[in-house]
């Protein structure tokens, strides 16, 4: 410990040494050893104080990461720009956002199109299960237009107090100094439609990527890559009385068929629903694993006429490096979309807002400059509190989406009362909620019993097969 | 397109939404099932990532008239595939699809009366015939229907129907198994130390072997088996390192803050 503390004060003797007070981190040091994570600590060295102006932040990319967290920044006194290449985007995207999205973010009621009480699993056989008995009165899931709700966040940022430009992110210059500026390359739309825009330039203290799965922010501090399965959906407008079944309800089809290592989805939309399923392995068959899905919902939307067509990709895991000195990655650039649900916007808007808070606050309300250290307390912030749950849904996509045996089993599983109860609780309010561990026993008898069964039937397939 | 109309077989004559479907007679289990049906095409677009393009999905049920054999095994009918750019107005074809039929198979569920013998539910039956049911989905996957939903649930079938029929016969071979190669050790060792198999149950080392051996049957069978074990550790590890790989950079960002470094 001693040796280390050495060292930093060595290495500060020879830095600039302008209005240089050293704080020291004593605690966090001593804390080091106890954190698994072999986070090297440095101390906020210098977080100089800035002269006659405040930090200047730019966001890169308006979803619902970007207005989160350009909202969070102009609220706590951050100079802060907003960058979106298009106002209007409708992002492909499922549309789900749990009810404590609209708690934590005040959300206004009239951004959810619709509230999903009622989900129905169907296996590879085609056995189906209602989910959503135990969801309680004012529980839902809400499903939403992205195009609505990232443009209700970021004239939110904009009341706050950033600055929102159309413009197209290209590159990034890297400071060459630990106090120089990054240089945003970028070029800026000025409301001509059909104008190839402006190339300009840009100086900021500090920025925050959250352009998404293909983040050009990521490229430019080589913050590695992910793997991504790739989404396609059809947006399909059935007939009325077709519709009414869908009124509050949503499906989920499991099966080789429909996708070998996701799901296919028919979720309702404000009026037409949207039929899409997803693949990491076979990204080639997508077309294949769409026909299929349809064919699954064939019956429920027949006579339904295909409106638009769009596919995505959704990254798997977080990127090797989610952070780098002064630029730190929000969303699905940083690969925060859960396995098995595939569940991106909340943790984008959440870690926007996580990511922002740090700054906020290391910076104290904009008034010094930051440095690593702070973005990694939003990086520890963030593995501290969502880790369990990505850990969670891991394992459950690695047990029940490698086989249809393993499916079926899953989609029996569901049809439990208290799976459906734990799976709602930590879906809608985002916490691991530890059940009562005499049910957790019963449950992992059902759930071996259950794999045990799907597995003997296949091994009663294979038998016929010969 | 044209390539659709040459697809029409030829008895239709209109695309009308109704079809017959001739029922289908099986004369034995096994035997050739004869099944003559009428098929229509189904347009449906391809060009995903084009203009969007209208499409209708629209298809029949068929319920065929239950025949008097014994059983029915049915047969699938290559549904048309028509890889069509429909960019009018809704084209209304239907394809017939065969859908799983059993006689058993009475509303979503297995009938369990029909699985009598001696007066006892023959579990059994019931799980091979759940097997076929799901052998047939997997090559012919179906829609889902609101009218006529699947509600089979494998739990209804005893726990001692799946033990007797799937866990015993592998528990007897893998007991077998883990009895031969320990006699045989325990009389290699007794050869080469002298020592009986009592005294050998209480040497440690003894005991790892032997653990070591019964894990050995268990969970190796195949040779291909090992590296099926050594892909699964990997798997399970995976993702967490993923997730940790944040924190894991050559760590000459500890002076990053210190000195110029790009």
């Amino acid at each position: 410990m001693a040796t280390f503390a050495l060292k930093s004060f060595t290495g500060l003797r020879q830095s600039p040494t302008d209005q240089i007070t050293f704080v020291s981190n004593v605690p966090s040091s001593l804390s080091r050893s106890q954190r698994r994570t072999s986070l090297k600590v440095t101390a906020s060295r210098a977080s100089p104080k800035l002269a006659n102006r405040s930090l200047r932040v730019a966001v890169i990319g308006g979803g619902p990461a970007g207005g989160a967290a350009a909202e969070t920044l102009a609220q706590g006194g951050i100079e802060t720009i907003l960058i979106e290449r298009k106002m209007d985007n409708c992002k492909p995207c499922g549309g789900a956002i749990p009810l404590c999205m609209v708690g934590e973010f005040n959300l206004p009621l009239d951004i959810i199109d619709r509230r999903v009480t009622k989900m129905k699993m169907i296996s590879p056989s085609n056995i189906a299960v209602d989910i959503g008995r135990t969801l309680k009165e004012h529980e839902y899931i809400g499903m939403v237009r992205r195009e609505v709700l990232d443009q209700y966040l970021r004239e939110r940022a904009e009341k706050s107090g950033a600055t929102v430009i159309n413009g197209l992110f290209l590159k990034m210059d890297l400071p060459e100094n630990w106090d120089s500026p990054y240089v945003l390359h970028y070029t800026e739309y000025d409301g001509k439609t059909g104008a190839t825009g402006q190339k300009k330039t840009m100086e900021v203290d500090a920025v925050i990527g959250a352009d998404g799965a293909n983040s050009r922010v990521a490229k430019s501090i080589g913050a590695g890559d992910y793997d991504y399965a790739i989404a396609f959906q059809e947006r399909i407008r059935i007939p009325d009385d077709k519709m009414t079944y869908y009124e509050d309800l949503a499906e989920m089809y499991v099966g080789d068929d429909v996708s070998p290592d996701f799901y296919g989805w028919v979720f309702p939309k404000c009026d037409h629903v949207a039929v899409g399923t997803g693949t990491v392995t076979h990204k080639g068959d997508i077309k294949k694993f769409q026909l299929a899905t349809r064919n699954r919902a064939k019956d429920k939307i027949l006579g339904g006429k295909i409106i638009r067509v769009e596919a995505h990709p959704i990254p798997e895991h977080p990127r090797p490096r989610r952070l780098s000195k002064r630029v730190a990655l929000v969303g699905d650039a940083a690969g925060y979309v859960t396995k098995c649900s595939g569940e991106g916007i909340y943790f984008a808007a959440k870690s926007g807002r996580m990511c922002a808070e740090a700054i906020v606050e290391g910076s104290q309300n904009g008034k010094k400059m930051i440095d690593e250290s702070d973005l990694r307390k939003y990086l520890e912030k963030w593995d501290k509190t969502y880790l369990p749950t990505y850990r969670v849904l891991d394992v459950l996509q690695k047990v029940f989406y490698r086989s249809n045996p393993a499916r079926e089993a899953f989609v029996e599983m569901c049809g439990d009362e208290y799976v459906q109860k734990m799976t709602f609780d930590s879906y809608l309010y985002k916490r691991v909620a530890p059940g009562s561990p005499l049910e957790d026993l019963k449950l992992a008898v059902n759930t071996i019993g259950s794999v045990f069964r799907a597995n003997a039937l296949r091994r009663e397939i294979e038998k016929l097969n010969v | 397109m044209s390539i659709s109309m040459a697809l029409f077989s030829p008895p239709i004559s209109s695309p009308h939404q109704n079809s017959n479907l001739i029922p289908k007679i099986s004369l034995s289990l096994l035997s050739t099932k004869r099944l003559s049906l009428v098929s229509l095409t189904r347009a449906s677009s391809d060009n995903g990532t084009s203009t969007p393009a209208s499409a209708t999905v629209s298809a029949t049920t068929v319920e065929a008239p239950k025949p008097v054999a014994v059983e029915e095994v049915p047969v699938k009918s290559p549904s048309e595939n028509g890889a069509v750019g429909g960019e009018e107005t809704d084209l209304t074809t239907t394809t017939t699809e065969i859908k799983f039929q059993d006689a058993k198979w009475v509303n979503g569920t297995w009938d369990l009366k029909q699985f009598e013998k001696e007066g006892k539910t023959d579990w059994d039956s019931v799980i091979v015939a759940e097997a076929k049911r799901r052998k047939w989905l997997e090559d012919n996957p179906e829609t889902t229907s609101n009218d006529e939903p699947v509600l089979f649930d494998t739990s209804i079938i005893p726990w001692w129907a799946w033990m007797k029929r799937y866990h015993l016969p592998e528990a007897e071979l893998l007991n077998g198994r883990a009895a031969m190669v320990g006699f045989f050790m325990a009389y290699f060792v007794d050869s080469l130390t002298g020592v009986g198999l009592v005294d050998q149950m209480g040497n440690f080392f003894c005991k790892t072997l032997l653990f070591v051996a019964v894990a050995g049957v268990l969970f190796i069978r195949k040779n291909e088996d090992l590296d099926k074990l050594k892909g699964l550790i990997e798997e399970t590890t995976l993702y967490d390192k993923q997730w940790q790989a944040a924190w894991k950079e050559p760590e000459s960002s500890s002076s990053s803050t210190v000195s110029s470094k790009k």
